[in-house]
């Protein structure tokens, strides 16, 4: 059992939290699934690996106050939250948001406005690594 | 002592994660910040966050405490 809020630099799988998800209530009948990839490609650079830092404590703190929120606000049975920090590689998976809600549209909904969140509420800040150098990223596209 | 944290692309401009600062009775958050900006005047052109112990404010005048942690944060780039 994992906890459902979590940074960790080990990738994850999306299998492992789905079964965690729906293990919390037999009443949910609408999963929304977001993976964040790392790509091999940004504004005209070929990027081989993405580098994370974070403000760990803070991070935690912020990504449980949102899972909060998320919950109250689209009325989830349960939602989960993961962010990888330290180095990924192009292709690799960054970040899994899961929610689960009786019906799909508040758990579309809410894993929309989970990651939106997640990039502007959480002291998490990436580097891209290139061959022609490294880059921090400050947009949220 | 007040401990006082950089992250991401912060600590290449200061070249360092932590150092502290000397507690004294009626220091304010602008204490510390005018005094780091004026010493890593690069790094906090970047600066758009600062949070005293894990919590963000944009309060200058708060009023800290011995062993207080404060982080100077550039904007966010998660996900």
């Amino acid at each position: 059992m994992h906890n459902a809020v979590r940074l960790q630099t080990e990738d994850f799988s999306v299998d492992a939290e789905l079964a965690e998800l729906r293990a919390s209530s037999l009443r949910m009948g609408g999963i929304a699934t977001f993976v964040g990839c790392a790509r091999d490609f940004s504004e005209g650079r070929e990027v081989s690996e993405i580098c994370f830092d974070a403000y760990d404590r803070m991070a935690v703190t912020e990504m449980n106050q949102l899972r909060d929120e998320a919950v109250s606000k689209f009325n989830l049975l349960d939602a989960r939250i993961v962010h990888r920090i330290g180095v990924v590689s192009a292709g690799e998976q960054i970040v899994l948001i899961v929610t689960g809600a009786e019906h799909r549209a508040p758990a579309l909904q809410a894993c929309s406005w989970l990651i939106d969140n997640l990039k502007q509420r959480v002291p998490i800040w990436k580097k891209e690594i290139s061959v022609q150098g490294e880059s921090w990223i400050t947009s949220h596209p | 002592m007040i401990r006082i944290l950089f992250f991401g692309p912060i600590v290449e401009r200061v070249l360092q994660r932590e150092m502290q600062f000397e507690f004294k009775i009626g220091m304010r958050l602008k204490d510390v910040t005018e005094t780091l900006q004026a010493r890593y005047p690069e790094a906090f052109q970047i600066v758009c966050t600062t949070a005293v112990n894990q919590v963000q404010t944009r309060d200058m005048e708060y009023p800290l405490a011995d062993y207080d942690e404060i982080a100077f944060m550039a904007k966010f780039s998660g996900g």
